[in-house]
């Protein structure tokens, strides 16, 4: 029998710097924490910093590169693997940032630093590893790097799930994470099984031009279809897959949660786009699906409808916070799922553009969480009385996080859901539309509790209502998500174009 | 009788499901773990025997590919389980509720 | 400023907030005096706009016309014509009066006149805003700090009270926001052709798409903004956020509540359903004719059920909101100019009412009706504050309130006979509960609790005489304000009614 390999030429890495300098800053910032002997806690940080700040130049350079040579279709990696276009530099950029703002509100975190916590510097050298694992999600054109891409970023969530080793609920946490991660997995893998062997295809145009062809049974296909979207739609946290991720959010440190709810998720879209709109549809703005037999663009719009509904109906009487905020990005991930089947360029930019701010908003929300359980050791609704007047500065910061989760101008929200309603309406998704509008009064009531604990409640007779002292780092890094979720809910022009363009410029 | 490929998928989706129901009866962590390794395998097998039916090596790859990551996947799920139980005393999935409402 | 009047007059306010967040939390008189300032620079502006406005155009005025959002073909394009100009007024001369007025507020007094100032720039942007995208934002902008200010400087429920408001109104609200995107899908722009959120584009319908021409699409497209506006007005059934809120919020929050925003409701009827959508107009007028008069009925009658006087003040406004609609529905000039001054006048009375509550709960902590009596020897001034308020709520002619409901009267009543009739008694039943209460609370034998209650006191009649002279004015020479408006709203009948 005679093999078809490729062999990859070696000097395609040269696009893939990013992801290669945050490899080597995990093994450096791994290795010195070894030297250091766990001690000198700085070192890992340090050095995680400085990887995530070279890696994002490069991103930035080979973006600016890509859009001066006027076109930024991508260039393949080892053979035909993995695509580095204009959608990959977008999300590379998104989780750079991202793991950047974790990284350094972690190091003000009790949660990874307290005392007797052990291994302070494997969760700097995790998270930039997850980085570059979810980079790859992003750039997967092909079954095995779209399957060994979320492998990674699986195995390695389920290690930073059960970071806190002495803490029960942190592992358990993290068995239910990988036991569920497992097995959704393998439900995706027998489904990439079946249609490998239905097109005898990996690389995901030759999968198209096999459908093209029209020799698949649609049947078969459907149920590839819907085993596939099961893995995927677990990543991402989508009603029915999504029993996992409020317990995994809130026995997990607060930071890891904090990635968790933005990047694999955002890694879990971009993997959809890619896989559902190269190989089912006919590229970014078909305006149809490829296999008129396979309705896929309404079994994700019911699921979209469900994951809203039922992550906002939950959050509603949810009185941890930190238990809130999962069952709110479940919430967000039924809206990103609506622009995901208009099968129109414009809906997959509004994704872009949401997972843009929700990156925003849901880390600043969650790092206030953390910045509060310092000093309350508690995540409770209950004991957030009265908190907004302890650090009013933050507490401002946090009823912007959460007025633009909410959706209410003028913060970025508000424009991230305009843009995805837009679109919809557009496509004439009446029914998605209306049932998406009245699921973001509903989750007013949720995030306002918040804002009610906060402000509004008078506090129980002797409740400490000193000023509270927040670490310097933490007030820069919340400004750094405030500022922008309130600048973008007003002028949005840049990024908008920046989503578009990296929706028009993903390669086949 | 010749062994076609029909066999092989059907050997495939016996092992599939009898993993799958495993997984959902079962409550001992160890044995869902196990579970779930016989679906990696019956998805070897479908990676396999197409790899063959289409003579592409793409399928071959696949299957290595899955076998470490199969490997990883039990190690780490494990080395958690191990922790558990120092503290609990038990695998059993139904006992670990610290995190229900 | 000449050039710019209206976004300074927006954005002053912001400016004056900004500067408040920087002021050390303790220097309370400082915060209070920039906020003062900070108020009464649109005013200035306001009485420039008075005297600068050109009468005798239906276009708008002091346009500014910017881009903001490119892609989305979103503008910065304010400006203003005869509907808007009294709002504008309205909404600058009650926002000084009721920083004066809130001068006694000592809880986090940064927070509360930072918070007021962000609220009043919005009002005047949903006022000036002529892009939808833009109007949205603004109409939606009050909601937090509205929502902050009852929530946190209010009465006992003051937290049901403020998350009810926020919800009734953001439901109503991303009604308007679906309508609003389906009108810019769905219209042109006719130099570029490209979608445009600019309103007059969107009022010409020759702009507007075939799909956007369907009957049964504008029917649902109108609705959609009716509920939207309906539940600021508040129309009867949407109007049980209002009692909770009015009751809860700080005086003067809620007379900027009952003075302004409840005006954007109707506001927004007249500048966006009724030119965009002029058939569905006409073909819900009954409908509007007869939620207006359940709402005169209804909320008199609500009225004189209550012992709380704030609750009874808050359901007058209910019915006052009801001559509005009814004025709006006749299509006449009569009716239409009436109702447009009747959401002026009921701005200027019903600040009255909430400021004379106002005082009476500042001293006594208590506004049940039934605890007083006999207040008018004690507090002959504030007696007299007061009862002129009331009559001017009740329509005693020679006061404000009677030229602005007679002219919706006469307005109507060729149009829907039966209706009118049946909405008169309103007039009945207001004047019902209007004596009762200062009967109750003025009149007869006097209880001793509140011998020692002092008479109103100065700043407080610094809020209450420029509201009382303007009340006057009005009911002797309307003029004014009618001038202002009149060839505007002539000039939308002959849109929508042809």
């Amino acid at each position: 029998m005679e093999l078809n390999l490729n062999i990859p030429s070696w000097s395609d890495l040269r696009f893939w710097l990013p992801e290669a300098i945050l490899c080597i800053t995990f093994l450096v910032a791994l290795l010195g924490d070894l030297v250091v002997r766990g001690r000198r806690t700085w070192v890992p940080f340090a050095v995680s910093v400085a990887g995530l700040i070279t890696a994002g130049a490069y991103a930035v350079a080979a973006m600016n590169h890509g859009l001066d040579a006027g076109q930024f279709q991508g260039h393949t990696i080892m053979g035909s693997l993995m695509i580095v276009d204009g959608m990959a530099g977008f999300f590379r950029l998104l989780f750079i940032f991202a793991s950047l703002v974790t990284v350094l509100f972690a190091w003000t975190s009790e949660e990874i630093m307290g005392k007797r916590r052990e291994n302070k510097g494997e969760f700097y050298a995790l998270t930039v590893l997850l980085t570059a694992a979810m980079m790859v999600m992003a750039e997967a054109r092909d079954l095995l790097m779209l399957f060994l891409s979320m492998e990674a970023v699986g195995l390695i969530s389920y290690v930073m799930a059960g970071y806190m080793r002495t803490s029960l609920r942190s592992s358990e946490a993290s068995l239910k994470y990988v036991l569920f991660g497992a097995v959704s997995s393998a439900i995706m893998l027998y489904g990439m099984s079946l249609l490998y062997g239905m097109t005898g295809a990996m690389e995901f145009d030759g999968i198209r031009n096999a459908l093209i062809s029209g020799t698949v049974d649609p049947f078969a296909l459907l149920v590839v279809v819907v085993l596939i979207l099961a893995g995927m739609s677990y990543k991402i946290a989508a009603v029915p897959f999504h029993y996992w991720c409020p317990d995994v959010y809130e026995g997990a440190p607060t930071p890891v949660s904090a990635i968790f709810s933005v990047g694999p998720k955002a890694a879990g879209f971009a993997l959809m786009i890619r896989f559902f709109y190269t190989t089912f549809a006919a590229g970014t703005d078909a305006g149809t699906q490829l296999v008129q037999d396979i309705n896929w663009p309404l079994l994700v719009a019911v699921m979209s409808v469900a994951t809203m509904t039922y992550g906002n109906l939950v959050a509603l009487r949810q009185t941890n916070v930190k238990r809130m905020l999962a069952y709110s990005s479940i919430a967000h991930v039924g809206y990103l799922l609506m622009g995901f089947v208009l099968l129109s360029s414009a809906g997959l930019a509004s994704i872009l553009f949401y997972l843009l701010v929700y990156t925003l908003m849901n880390l600043g929300a969650f790092f206030y969480v953390v910045a509060i359980n310092n000093h309350l050791k508690s995540e409770e609704l209950s004991d957030y009385v009265g908190i907004g007047f302890r650090a009013p500065w933050a507490g401002a910061m946090m009823v912007i996080f959460l007025a633009s989760l909410t959706g209410v101008p003028p913060f970025a929200g508000f424009v991230g859901k305009f843009y995805l309603f837009t679109a919809v309406l557009d496509k004439q998704w009446f029914w998605l539309a209306i049932v998406a509008a009245l699921n973001s009064v509903v989750s007013l009531y949720y995030y306002f509790k918040v804002v009610r604990a906060m402000f509004l409640s008078t506090p129980a007779e002797g409740t400490d209502m000193s000023p509270l002292k927040l670490h310097w780092l933490q007030y820069v890094v919340l400004a750094m998500l405030a500022i922008p979720t309130l600048a973008l809910g007003l002028f949005f022009e840049e990024f908008k174009g920046l989503a578009d363009m990296a929706i028009g410029m993903m390669g086949g | 009788m010749e062994i076609t490929l029909t066999h092989y998928l059907l050997l495939a989706a016996a092992i599939f499901v009898t993993g799958m129901v495993g997984f959902i009866v079962r409550r001992n962590a160890i044995v869902m773990l196990m579970c779930v390794e016989l679906m990696l395998s019956s998805v070897n097998i479908v990676f396999a025997a197409f790899s063959r039916f289409h003579l592409d090596g793409g399928g071959h790859v696949f299957v290595l590919m899955n076998f470490a990551v199969a490997a990883a996947e039990a190690a780490i799920g494990l080395a958690i389980l191990v922790e558990i139980f120092r503290r609990r005393r038990t695998v059993n999935v139904d006992d670990l509720k610290t995190l229900m409402e | 400023m000449g050039e710019h009047i209206l976004s300074w007059m927006t954005f002053f306010p912001v400016i004056g907030a900004a500067v408040i967040a920087f002021i050390p939390s303790e220097r309370k008189e400082v915060i209070k005096t920039v906020a003062a300032a900070a108020a009464a620079v649109p005013l200035i502006l306001a009485v420039q706009l008075f005297m600068t406005f050109d009468r005798t155009t239906a276009g708008f005025q002091f346009i500014e016309h910017y881009t903001w959002i490119k892609s989305f073909n979103i503008e910065y394009f304010m400006g203003i014509d005869g509907l808007s100009v009294p709002m504008v007024l309205l909404t600058a001369f009650l926002s000084f009066i009721c920083v004066i007025a809130s001068w006694g507020i000592n809880k986090s007094v940064k927070g509360y006149f930072a918070l007021f100032l962000i609220l009043e720039a919005g009002m005047f942007g949903v006022f000036c805003a002529l892009d939808f995208f833009l109007f949205y934002v603004f109409w939606e902008v009050m909601l937090l700090p509205m929502y902050f200010l009852i929530g946190i400087w209010g009465g006992p429920r003051r937290e049901y009270a403020a998350i009810k408001f926020f919800l009734y109104t953001l439901a109503g609200s991303v009604l308007m926001l679906l309508a609003m995107i389906a009108f810019y899908l769905h219209t042109s722009d006719p130099v570029t052709g490209g979608h445009t959120f600019n309103m007059l584009h969107m009022f010409d319908q020759a702009n507007h798409s075939e799909w956007l021409q369907g009957t049964n699409v504008r029917h649902v497209l109108w609705l959609a903004l009716f509920i939207g506006f309906a539940i600021k007005v508040p129309v009867f059934p949407f109007h049980t956020w209002l009692p909770d809120a009015h009751v809860e919020a700080p005086t003067a929050v809620s007379v900027i509540l009952a003075g302004v925003l409840l005006k954007m409701g109707t506001y927004g009827i007249l500048r966006i359903s009724y030119p965009m959508l002029p058939d569905q107009a006409l073909w819900f007028s009954y409908t509007l004719a007869l939620l207006g008069t359940i709402n005169i009925l209804y909320g008199a009658y609500c009225a004189m059920a209550q012992t709380d006087m704030k609750k009874l003040v808050a359901y007058s406004s209910v019915s006052h909101m009801g001559y509005v609609m009814l004025g709006m529905a006749a299509m006449t000039s009569a009716g239409i100019n009436g109702a447009v001054l009747q959401m002026f006048n009921h701005g200027t009375i019903t600040a009255m009412m909430f400021l004379c509550v106002g005082v009476v709960y500042d001293r006594a902590h208590t506004r049940e009706i039934n605890a007083f009596g006999g207040l008018g020897m004690q507090m002959p001034l504030y007696f007299s504050f007061f009862s002129f308020a009331l009559f001017a709520a009740l329509g005693l002619p020679g006061l404000s309130g009677f030229v602005s409901e007679a002219m919706i009267f006469m307005g109507v009543f060729p149009v829907y006979r039966t209706i009118t009739i049946i909405a008169a008694l309103g007039i009945i039943i207001g004047a019902a509960y209007v004596l009762w209460m200062l009967q109750r609370v003025f009149l007869g034998p006097k209880n001793e609790k509140w011998d020692s209650l002092p008479d109103i006191n100065a700043r407080e009649m610094f809020t209450l005489v420029p509201i009382g002279i303007l009340v006057l004015l009005l009911g002797v020479y309307p003029m004014p304000v009618l001038d202002l408006m009149k060839v505007t709203l002539n000039n939308l009948i002959k849109v929508v009614a042809g």
